[in-house]
């Protein structure tokens, strides 16, 4: 039985639970207290010794009657067996005309097991598991006993011949439905997470629009973490030495005897952003996953504010406010109510927009984050304001989704900026935004 | 835990029914996991939306194991001199105030410096001993002689750190005082945990835990629940009201009507004397179970709707 629960905890671990080894001692405790004889009983168990969120609940309990299904083989063959006409068969053929059910359910257990159907991955495997199975069960043997029956020639023998090929068709079906059913156990989040790690090395400029959705997740999830790995990181300013002059000040109260310590503060800002991005058809899809990715940050970390610029500069901060991320996004990218033009790129206008409306937002603070390609149309590179810019802020970032062999060719100024970058990066998958934004929230 | 308890968590049945008497209804799947929980010896971690009845789960097994329930309620900055144990500083320094002269007298007559700090570290660990300490809840469990249940409440509102602290005592029901040593259990409590989910817990808290969700109940539950809670309600009010309140869970609005709500609108109605719903009592009682302008809001444009409804259902 032990080996049941193994099986059982790999399949739930291969769905995307995680259990540890001592949770699965604590399992299997729990089933020598409860046994197997009670469904529902074993269920509870289970799930409240191995799945330990509501997600991972509904997870369990999809697996757990998927593993635990036994309605296979489930129909009776119509005419009553014969047992004289199943001597000299083989045992698979015997099983199928007595309409053997546990039988066939065993046999067809211990061949999937022998041929470790438990490591099906891909839905192309299916038909070559199905026939493994089947002959492992002995359909060959099946196959020799329909010949031998109609060899035979009787009438009695050619009916049971017919009815052993309808049960081979019966075989079949069952054989199919469980591989299509473990394949589903097994496969599923590991499909999930091939897809996954492609689309994370892939250009984002090169993802199909079908794919956006998942990116949203996964967006999701490297912003949960970076969140989780942060938001940590303020917890240090409680910690301290004595603050003796304070903790002096506070106790003259009590005779100068220290009833209550006071202690230093360490304190951590959360980073201050500036965001500005080009939108022009270039980098557009890029700029789309950057914003969403440090609009998720904003409520635990980040204060950060963001300009867009085309032909000219303007802040988009407020949009972001107003609407959900998903739509402050398509917003932005259309130019909804917005006083921006979208015409050639202009970095020399919109340096200069920046510098007369916006510059005092950058102060020592502040991380200034630029993303875009650098193709100025050959307008006034303007590196000035971009030197100034560069002084008075705590870190410049740029971010150029063109890789780099293209920099500073034809159009691109990308070689005049560069010196007054503080870190200058290529980007254009999503490990790279990772990075990025790793490196933003560091001190 | 002790022994002593076994009869009273023979089986599923039993424990559905003990705690039935003491007037908390539960799902098969929470009678289990007490169940696991007692026959294992490990802690519960209770998640679910808030007023299901997490909190009243551990007062009913305390009611249920005639043990005294102790109670730490978690928020952000609990560290470990609220939840374990604390120096009384306050007595250490009146204490060393009246004995000084007796101190005097110890050191007084030697005149070396070195010689009377050797005279004081004889007594130095008298002023760290369990005179001076206060226990906090977590220590006080686990020196409750009988047992006890342990109820860690919002468990999600403390601090990464604390939950770590929390570790030690959940695994191996002992604490280390460093000046006095590691404490071990005298009887294992029965600890209950609840998190109301505003953050992930961490995984290892979760893995020295059993894991409980106690959703929304369906309406049998909830009715059953109404009827023991409320018993003076009459059926088909009850039918009524909770088929209401089941509908209303399925709305969009920003606070969802808990368990607890609905018992306290039963009892509202029984003291209206009212026998059927109807939109105009609805209305005038609606505060009771939405809690937000926006939500009251929605409800009412629903509520000749909802109501037929819900009167339909009872047959009534």
């Amino acid at each position: 039985m032990d080996r049941v629960l193994e099986d059982f905890i790999s399949t739930l671990r291969s769905s995307g639970v995680r259990i540890s080894v001592s949770e699965s001692l604590d399992a299997a405790r729990a089933v020598q207290l409860v046994g197997f004889e009670e469904r529902r009983l074993l269920k509870d168990s289970l799930s409240s010794a191995l799945a330990k969120s509501a997600p991972e609940k509904e997870i369990f309990s999809e697996c757990f009657d998927r593993f635990f299904s036994f309605d296979f083989f489930n129909r009776q063959m119509e005419d009553a067996p014969r047992r004289e006409a199943a001597e000299g068969m083989t045992s698979l053929s015997r099983m199928l005309l007595e309409g053997d059910q546990a039988g066939l359910m065993t046999t067809m257990r211990e061949a999937a097991r022998a041929e470790n159907l438990n490591a099906i991955r891909f839905y192309t495997q299916k038909s070559l598991y199905v026939m493994r199975i089947l002959d492992r069960m002995g359909l060959r043997g099946l196959d020799g006993d329909i010949r031998d029956l109609y060899m035979s020639g009787t009438p009695s023998s050619a009916s049971t011949a017919a009815r052993l090929e309808a049960a081979r068709d019966y075989l079949y079906d069952n054989v199919r439905a469980y591989v299509e059913d473990q394949y589903r156990l097994f496969s599923g989040s590991e499909a999930e997470k091939m897809l996954e790690d492609y689309l994370r090395n892939t250009k984002l400029s090169n993802l199909e629009q079908r794919y956006f959705h998942h990116m949203q997740q996964i967006i999701q999830r490297l912003v949960k973490r970076l969140n989780d790995l942060h938001s940590r990181r303020r917890k240090p300013s409680r910690r301290g030495q004595l603050d003796f002059k304070r903790t002096l000040r506070d106790n003259i109260a009590y005779q100068g005897f220290l009833f209550d310590p006071k202690w230093k503060r360490i304190r951590i800002e959360r980073p201050d952003v500036v965001a500005i991005c080009d939108i022009s058809r270039s980098v557009s899809r890029l700029v789309r996953f950057l914003l969403l990715f440090l609009y998720g940050l904003n409520k635990e970390i980040i204060h950060i504010r963001s300009f867009i610029f085309c032909s000219n500069l303007t802040e988009v901060t407020h949009v972001f406010d107003s609407y959900p991320v998903d739509e402050a996004v398509a917003r932005i990218q259309a130019g909804t109510d917005l006083p921006i033009l979208l015409a050639r790129t202009d970095y020399d206008r919109s340096f200069r927009d920046f510098k007369e409306h916006y510059m005092e937002a950058v102060t020592h603070k502040t991380t200034v984050l630029i993303l875009g390609d650098a193709r100025n149309n050959y307008n006034d590179p303007q590196t000035a304001i971009l030197k100034t810019i560069s002084e008075r802020c705590k870190k410049l970032i740029w971010l150029n989704p063109e890789t780099k062999p293209f920099w500073g060719t034809g159009d691109s100024e990308m070689k005049r900026y560069a010196p007054y970058c503080h870190m200058l990066k290529e980007c254009n998958t999503l490990n790279h935004l990772e990075r990025v934004v790793q490196a933003l929230l560091k001190k | 835990m002790s022994t002593n308890h076994d009869d009273k968590f023979s089986s599923i049945q039993v424990i559905q029914e003990g705690f039935r008497e003491a007037c908390y209804i539960t799902s098969h799947q929470t009678a289990t996991t007490v169940y696991l929980a007692y026959h294992l010896g490990k802690p519960i971690l209770v998640e679910g939306p808030a007023g299901v009845g997490k909190t009243e789960l551990a007062k009913t097994i305390a009611a249920y194991l005639n043990l005294p329930l102790i109670r730490l309620q978690c928020y952000e900055g609990l560290d470990e001199s609220k939840a374990l144990y604390e120096w009384k500083y306050g007595k250490q320094l009146l204490y060393t105030q009246i004995l000084r002269d007796k101190l005097d007298h110890l050191i007084n007559r030697d005149d070396s410096f070195s010689q009377s700090i050797d005279k004081l570290h004889q007594y130095d660990d008298i002023f760290f001993s369990w005179h001076f300490l206060e226990p906090r809840p977590l220590l006080k469990a686990l020196q409750q002689k009988d047992g006890t249940v342990l109820l860690i409440d919002e468990v999600d509102k403390s601090d990464d750190e604390f939950e770590a602290f929390l570790l030690e005592v959940l695994s191996d029901y002992q604490v280390s005082i460093p000046e006095i040593g590691t404490i071990h259990s005298v009887t294992r409590p029965f600890v209950i945990l609840t998190s109301n989910n505003t953050r992930e817990l961490s995984e290892a808290l979760k893995r020295r835990c059993l894991h409980l969700y106690i959703p929304f109940p369906d309406p049998a539950l909830e009715r059953e629940i109404i009827r023991i809670r409320v018993p003076d309600l009459s059926k088909h009010l009850a039918i009524q009201l909770v088929a209401f309140i089941q509908e209303i869970r399925k709305l969009d609005i920003k606070k969802v009507p808990s368990i607890s709500e609905t018992i306290d609108w039963a009892r509202v109605l029984l003291i209206l004397h009212a026998d059927n719903l109807n939109p105009d009592l609805v209305r005038e009682t609606l505060h009771i179970f939405v809690k937000y302008e926006e939500d009251i809001k929605i409800v009412e444009e629903q509520i000749q709707h909802l109501t037929t409804q819900a009167v339909r259902v009872s047959g009534g």
